[in-house]
């Protein structure tokens, strides 16, 4: 029996083991090492450095005031409409002809955008291409939403008999213009950003047809934009978040 | 050989757990960079602070007139005479003015008028989504009235190209040279469309004929079809 032999062997076996070990440690530890990296340099690009100045955090201060200020007058606002409509009804008692401008009245309302609305619809979402930039060729803004993409969207849907509509909940109204501002889009001087959730109400089976076939859609899909339609039988738009002034307009 | 084999095993349980937590903490922090709101004010510039806080203001500003009618209509209710004949007027006066919004009638006011023609050096015939952009341009310069070749913009208007071969607006065909009209501050509605990005001079740049008028008076009419909402309640 050679005992030597054996013992040779099995540190010989150790020996490998130890080596195995050692290099997919040390792998682990690189793929670690380099994710920690990444993820620093990504937080880093995300959070400029000159995002604590005093000028900035001021600024930030007054937005958030104006802002709180808007949410408070929007609020009475809300409040004060209220009781106008109830103002209304009880000034139209039994009479028939007033009782008939006052429902004109509210309708009106409603297709100026001014009431939340429900009915059934679709709800379209477009989502940016979340596949790298394989091919030098490729821009890498086809990738992503545009405004004129929701643009055309929305008058897609207006096509086919849309009666309301919504983007990331900001309501469509007749003066609703939508900007494209860097990776975000403003519409209705808010700041929305992809996903984008698009809401529409009107005959269900006459908006699906924006995902048919050469449909804009479609086109979008070419681009390896993320869309999905769904139908429902009971969608909500919430009403327009700021207020109609005309200034500049008269009746003839 | 027993202490050997269970040194191996802890060393090897410890490893596993270290790497997991390790992964663990990895996802959530790339979950919590994803989920960054770009939107939000946390993560603004300067520069985009400043344009946030004119846009709160503005909106303020626009909601806090939108107030102060709403509550000297339901003073103007309150106070009325009981007559038939006083609440009528004041409801008149308030259907009347979401009529106007609706472009439910003939409006008049300060403006600009745009005209559109394809000439010798274009190739390509002016699309519906040109006239899309421009109505939409118009609309974010503040437009309160806009009408292409007489078809009056309103809410649910949709611009569309048939078969490559010409627009419809509304419905209704129409034909180059296209004639937009928008009500609103002129130069406002003029500046939306000229300079760095403007739509007209990328127009223009392309071959095509537009020209730009401003007039302190421009009629456009109203919606021709009736107004009426079928499926939302």
């Amino acid at each position: 029996m050679d005992f030597s032999h054996i013992l040779e062997k099995k540190c010989e076996v150790n020996k490998m083991n130890k080596e195995k070990i050692g290099l997919a440690l040390g792998i682990m530890c690189a793929v670690l090492v380099f994710g920690i990296i990444v993820q620093i340099k990504t937080i880093n690009s995300t959070n400029p450095t000159y995002s604590s100045s005093n000028t900035v955090n001021n600024l930030r201060d007054e937005v958030l005031k104006e802002k709180e200020k808007y949410d408070n007058r929007y609020e009475e606002l809300e409040k004060a409409e209220k009781e106008l409509e109830k103002e209304r009804e009880s000034s139209t008692g039994n009479n028939g002809e007033l009782t008939s401008v006052e429902e004109q009245i509210k309708e009106g309302n409603k297709l100026l955008g001014l009431t939340e609305v429900s009915g059934e619809g679709i709800i379209v979402t477009l989502k940016d291409n979340t596949a790298q930039v394989t091919n030098s060729l490729l821009d890498a803004s086809d990738l992503v939403v545009h405004d004129m993409d929701v643009l055309s969207v929305i008058n897609e849907l207006k096509n086919a008999g849309a009666e309301a509509i919504s983007i990331n909940d900001q309501r469509i109204v007749t003066t609703t213009g939508i900007v494209c501002d860097g990776n975000v889009i403003q519409i209705n001087g808010q700041k929305v950003g992809a996903p984008f959730e698009i809401k529409a109400i009107g005959l269900s089976e006459q908006l699906a047809a924006l995902s048919r076939p050469g449909g804009y859609l479609s086109i979008l899909q070419e681009y390896g934009i993320g869309t999905e339609l769904v139908k429902s039988k009971n969608i909500t738009i919430p009403k327009y978040s700021g207020s109609i002034n005309f200034k500049y307009v008269h009746n003839q | 050989m027993d202490g050997k084999k269970k040194g191996k095993v802890v060393m090897a349980i410890s490893i596993g757990i270290s790497c997991f937590a390790l992964t663990m903490v990895m996802s959530m922090q790339f979950k919590v960079v994803d989920q960054t709101d770009i939107t939000s004010i946390e993560n603004m510039r300067e520069s985009e602070l400043r344009a946030e806080l004119s846009n709160w203001k503005d909106k303020y500003e626009d909601v806090n007139t939108r107030y102060e009618e709403v509550d000297k209509t339901i003073k103007e209710y309150k106070n009325q005479e009981k007559s038939d004949n006083e609440k009528s007027k004041l409801l008149q006066a308030e259907l009347s003015q979401i009529n106007l919004e609706l472009g439910k009638t003939d409006v008049t006011g300060e403006g600009i008028t745009i005209t559109l023609k394809e000439t010798n050096n274009t190739d390509t015939a002016i699309t519906a989504d040109d006239l899309l952009v421009i109505v939409n341009s118009l609309k974010l310069a503040g437009a309160e009235a806009i009408s292409i070749n007489e078809e009056r913009v309103i809410n649910t208007t949709d611009i569309v190209e048939i078969n490559n071969t010409f627009i419809k607006v509304n419905g209704q065909r129409i034909l180059s040279p296209y004639i937009i009209k928008a009500i609103g501050e002129q130069t406002y509605l003029e500046s939306s469309l000229l300079g760095n990005g403007g739509y007209v001079d990328e127009l223009k740049k392309n071959g095509y004929e537009v020209t730009i008028e401003k007039n302190s008076k421009i009629n456009i009419k109203k919606y021709e079809d009736e107004l009426k909402s079928k499926y939302m309640q």
